[in-house]
């Protein structure tokens, strides 16, 4: 390794595709959803995992974003849910020091917080802002969801409900938004041809953001 | 002569002044007091026996977070939760004990023996029963994510 990132040599990396393993992903159909539903994919969040956000704060928790895209010719308005994108190969891991941050066998990008010692190299590292350190001592943390001064924290793909209900869970953005048998966000097996978000992908395509960087994310957007 | 006596009385009584001392309460004699801490009303025993627990406890929970972390594996009998759910169970109406009390399970006894640890900078200190899980999901705006604990009101999301 000739900087943390960069190596000189790399070994043969298996693929995540011919391992058996499932690749946990998401599809979000932005044509469908509008701004409150992006506010209650949000809010959705904040109740699952206990973080809140300050209005004005450069430095709150950032597990999940509002993004609003405008198109500066028609002035036509877009909102997504922003979070970790759950690459394939996810530079913050590539840059951790200690091996916090790290990629489950499942495809989901955790912060392992027994080892993290708050150096925010990953922060800086992401190309899609997904990261944010707590910065302030916290008290009555989820169970679900332990959070602590020092520590960097990201979307986890709701993986304590995924480790629950493997396939049939749902995350909690996704629950928030699928309501009254109206779907806009998938949850599935990447690995899977069968699966519904395959299929689904399969049918429609989507685009993976900043795909240039080759980063091969786990989060898939439908019309943009 | 008087002196003699003096000191045969004090000496005679040494040894009932101690004998009353400890049957009653060695705090008396300004020493910190064994931690007898609660044990849960609604379970018989433990996930190991109680002298396995007292010393090896750590040991399991160590791997145990690594096991949770690191591979998903969220249903052992040495998790964290677990420990909270039979040992400091917290519903609407009971008033939750917190580690910083040392009326809390595990705060007792690393009070006693002065071990210090950060599971609970991070970890809930209280069980947090299912059904209330759950309604963090449907209930409105601004409840309480946990009971009588946690006030902060949620905000709108930030647009970027």
């Amino acid at each position: 390794m000739i900087v943390p990132g960069v190596m000189l040599y790399q070994t043969g990396q298996a693929s995540s595709r011919s391992s058996g393993q499932p690749r946990w992903g998401l599809l979000i159909d932005t044509n469908a959803l509008n701004e409150s539903d992006v506010d209650a994919c949000v809010r959705a969040c904040q109740r699952e995992h206990g973080w809140n956000s300050v209005p004005d704060s450069k430095t709150d928790a950032q597990w999940i974003r509002k993004v609003k895209l405008t198109d500066p010719e028609s002035g036509h308005e877009r909102f997504l849910p922003m979070m970790c994108q759950h690459c394939e190969d996810p530079p913050c891991v590539d840059v951790c020091p200690t091996g916090a941050s790290f990629k489950r066998q499942d495809g989901i990008v955790l912060v392992n917080k027994h080892t993290c010692i708050g150096c925010r190299y990953c922060m800086m590292a992401c190309p899609y802002k997904a990261r944010s350190f707590i910065h302030e001592v916290l008290k009555d943390q989820l169970a679900v969801a332990p959070r602590g001064k020092g520590t960097v924290e990201s979307c986890t793909l709701c993986v304590h409900r995924i480790d629950r209900d493997g396939a049939n869970a749902l995350p909690a953005c996704a629950e928030a938004v699928n309501q009254e048998g109206r779907k806009t966000i998938w949850f599935g097996d990447l690995n899977d041809p069968q699966s519904e978000i395959s299929q689904r992908l399969k049918a429609l395509g989507a685009l993976k953001l900043r795909a240039d960087m080759g980063l091969n994310p786990g989060i898939r957007y439908q019309g943009l | 002569m008087l002196r003699f006596l003096m000191l045969a009385c004090l000496l005679g009584a040494l040894p009932l002044v101690s004998v009353s001392a400890a049957d009653e309460n060695a705090s008396s004699f300004g020493r910190v007091a064994i931690p007898a801490p609660m044990k849960p009303a609604d379970a018989s025993e433990c996930v190991e026996p109680v002298e396995v627990m007292r010393r090896d406890h750590m040991k399991f929970l160590m791997h145990q977070r690594d096991v949770t972390v690191l591979e998903g594996e969220r249903n052992s009998k040495y998790s964290l939760v677990g420990c909270m759910d039979c040992h400091n169970p917290a519903d609407a109406s009971d008033e939750v004990v917190r580690y910083e009390n040392t009326q809390h399970f595990c705060a007792g006894c690393h009070a006693y023996t002065s071990v210090k640890i950060d599971c609970f900078e991070c970890h809930a200190d209280r069980g947090l029963a299912r059904s209330e899980q759950s309604e963090l999901v449907s209930g409105d705006q601004s409840r309480h994510l946990s009971a009588h604990t946690f006030s902060q009101k949620l905000v709108p999301a930030r647009v970027d």
